[in-house]
């Protein structure tokens, strides 16, 4: 289409590397795939720990890390002004010509939107989680992105039921709001080399053992399916506060050989877990974009999942089976699930999703 | 020429999908909003409609439990400038402890003669208590100024009144269902140490002793009396709050003007002009339900 204008995009969040999850993974891929297509990207974050100042990463890619402590749960202390001397310098140095902000739950975030905006910059927000609109903080934190997002120039939104939400929680006119779904590197999930045999199905389940990713669900459900199916075993990965509840169910149905708990998964190491398995098993409550899942799929495993969120809309239906957060209802899924896993070929589901 | 009119002049898109694989649909933008959008919302879904005349009936409660605690402030006025004397305050205590048996008595479905028993045995064991250590609570507050005093025990039965438990009573019978949550108990306690202010500037042992059995018996006992009371009848209840405000207010009006009024007005606003508010803005509430929310859990988690 022509040489198109070369941007130089600054990447605000308080959650990046050596910090991991979503967002970080999504704004460092992005931020790669930015700089493969030419353009100049520069990433700003809070200090971890003593790294603080300027590093510089893979492809050229920079990351402000600036002196700034996180007070609470990875978040800078808001300080409405605190921020902008170091912001202008940044914009200013690396002649950015647009700024583009992660996570409504970033303090960072919203301070750079504030400030790019009185300096007259293009403005884009992604949003990456569902939120609520009823407890104390939720409202809060919707009146500060009502504020924060009455001027951005555009928003994108990781899925229709997220853009449904944001829409709802920040005012924005729906047409400003585009859907663009997470993606997932394929070249790095590939299925294993030759097919599991089906004997013995394994379930996987690899997830942040906290409520909100429905770790309770799991305790109702791994004895049940135990009891019901002799020749299933499942491989937990993950660490979390409701660790403990998951072991206790262990000890007291005596399933320690069908059980196997690893742990906290460095991202490295998730694939070689996941090609172990047959059927990777979702329990969360709510979820905006499950990237696990399309990690799964892309390793040729079928997915059992909770139909929370935005999680319908990720794959199509025969490479999921859905199922209320209900421990029964899951229990017919993985039960289904069973019956169709013959005749799931994996290689074809990496294909697909590829 | 008769087939150009059938067929389309542009072939028809297929229909937008709420999918996020299979990349971009064709025809339509990524920020394309379809007619479908918002279409699972679901507004108000557990809002309740109220009634004027329901809510106005509810409110009784508040009025009655204000006006007890102004007769308190009123028998402490009075006992602290010596207008009431020691053995009329203990006359009112045995008389107040006598009707409250005798309502519990009435009222209540399943008292049997044991269980009164047991009441018995606990008040007198309370009133032993309360008359040995009488001589602690005389010299407790001595070297403190009666400003101070007065300033402490206002905030402390704000404090109170501002976190009571309006529709069921901290101290229960036994067998019943729910336990006390943490703001009744605060209040109950900051009752307590209101009246333990007041009977310390007392001068003599008596004294203190009859107005602290008096204002605990009232703070720990009338809302059990009361509940028990609009359980048994509602009807009952609403006479019985009728007839409380009208003495109240009889009585502050012999001892001050200007509190009168200031009662009557709480008491009117309470009753008439807060439900009418409530109502009128209860029409605003926008309460917001839909395939984004966090799912609930079914079961309970037992730890």
């Amino acid at each position: 289409m022509g040489d198109q204008k070369r941007h130089r995009i600054l990447m605000v969040s308080d959650f990046f590397y050596p910090n991991f999850g979503g967002v970080e993974n999504h704004i460092y891929y992005l931020s790669q795939c930015l700089l493969k297509l030419g353009h100049k990207v520069v990433v700003l974050t809070h200090a971890y720990g003593n790294r603080s100042g300027v590093r510089y990463m893979t492809g050229r890619l920079k990351v402000y890390y600036i002196p700034w402590k996180p007070f609470l749960m990875q978040n800078t202390l808001p300080t409405f002004y605190g921020t902008l001397p170091i912001m202008r310098t940044i914009l200013i140095r690396e002649k950015i010509s647009l700024v583009h902000g992660h996570q409504a739950f970033s303090t960072l975030c919203h301070e750079a939107l504030m400030h790019a905006r009185t300096m007259g910059y293009k403005v884009v927000f992604t949003d990456h989680s569902l939120y609520g609109f009823a407890d104390v903080g939720s409202i809060h934190m919707n009146k500060v992105l009502q504020f924060t997002l009455a001027d951005v120039s555009q928003a994108i939104c990781v899925s229709h039921t997220s853009k449904e939400n944001t829409v709802l929680r920040s005012g924005l006119p729906p047409e400003k709001v585009f859907v663009i779904p997470n993606a997932v590197d394929t070249a790095m999930f590939t299925p294993a080399p030759e097919k599991l045999s089906h004997n013995e199905i394994v379930i996987i389940v690899i997830s942040r053992l906290v409520y909100r990713k429905g770790a309770d669900l799991l305790v109702e459900v791994i004895p049940e399916i135990c009891r019901l199916f002799s020749n299933v075993r499942f491989i937990v990965g993950g660490d979390g506060p409701k660790r403990v509840r998951l072991e206790e169910m262990r000890e007291k149905n005596s399933l320690q050989d069908r059980v196997e708990m690893l742990g906290a998964v460095p991202h490295a190491r998730v694939r070689s877990v996941l090609i172990s398995g047959h059927i990777f098993l979702n329990s969360s409550l709510t979820e905006a974009f499950c990237i696990a899942i399309l990690e799964a799929a892309s390793c040729g495993l079928l997915t059992v999942s909770t139909r929370v969120g935005g999680v319908p809309e990720v794959l199509p239906d025969d490479m999921i089976v859905l199922a209320e957060p209900d421990p029964s209802d899951m229990v017919r899924a993985i039960r289904k699930a069973i019956s169709i896993l013959p005749k799931i070929d994996p290689q074809v589901m990496h294909l697909r999703v590829s | 020429m008769d087939s150009s009119i059938n067929e389309n002049p542009s072939p028809t898109r297929p229909r937008w999908r709420k999918v996020a694989y299979g990349g971009m649909q064709p025809g339509f933008d990524d920020n394309h909003t379809d007619e479908t959008f918002l279409e699972a919302m679901v507004m108000n879904a557990n809002v309740v409609k109220r009634s004027m005349l329901k809510v106005m009936q509810d409110s009784v409660s508040i009025s009655q439990y204000l006006c007890i605690v102004a007769l308190v402030v009123l028998v402490w006025t009075c006992t602290l400038r010596s207008t009431l004397n020691e053995n009329t305050l203990l006359l009112l205590d045995v008389s107040l402890l006598g009707l409250g048996f005798l309502v519990l008595i009435l009222t209540a479905e399943m008292m049997s003669l044991n269980l009164l028993f047991h009441y018995f045995i606990n008040i007198s064991f309370f009133t032993t208590g309360l008359y040995v250590s009488a001589p602690i609570y005389q010299t407790l507050t001595r070297s403190i100024s009666s400003d101070s005093i007065w300033a402490v025990t206002v905030s402390l039965l704000i404090l109170h009144l501002f976190l009571h438990d309006y529709s069921g009573s901290t101290i229960r019978a036994p067998g019943a269902l729910k336990n006390p949550n943490l703001t009744s108990c605060i209040s109950l306690n900051a009752s307590v140490v209101a009246s333990v202010f007041i009977a310390s500037r007392l001068p003599s042992r008596i004294q203190v002793f009859a107005i602290m059995l008096f204002s605990l018996q009232v703070f720990l006992f009338a809302p059990l009396v009361t509940y028990c009371i609009k359980k048994y009848s509602f009807q009952l209840h609403l006479w019985f709050s009728f007839g409380l405000m009208v003495l109240t207010l009889a009585f502050v009006y012999m001892l001050h003007r200007l509190l009168f009024v200031l009662l009557l007005g709480l008491l009117v606003f309470v009753t008439v002009v807060c439900p009418y508010w409530l109502i009128r803005i209860q029409e605003y509430k926008f309460e917001i339900n839909g395939p984004w929310d966090e799912a609930k859990l079914c079961f309970d988690i037992t730890e």
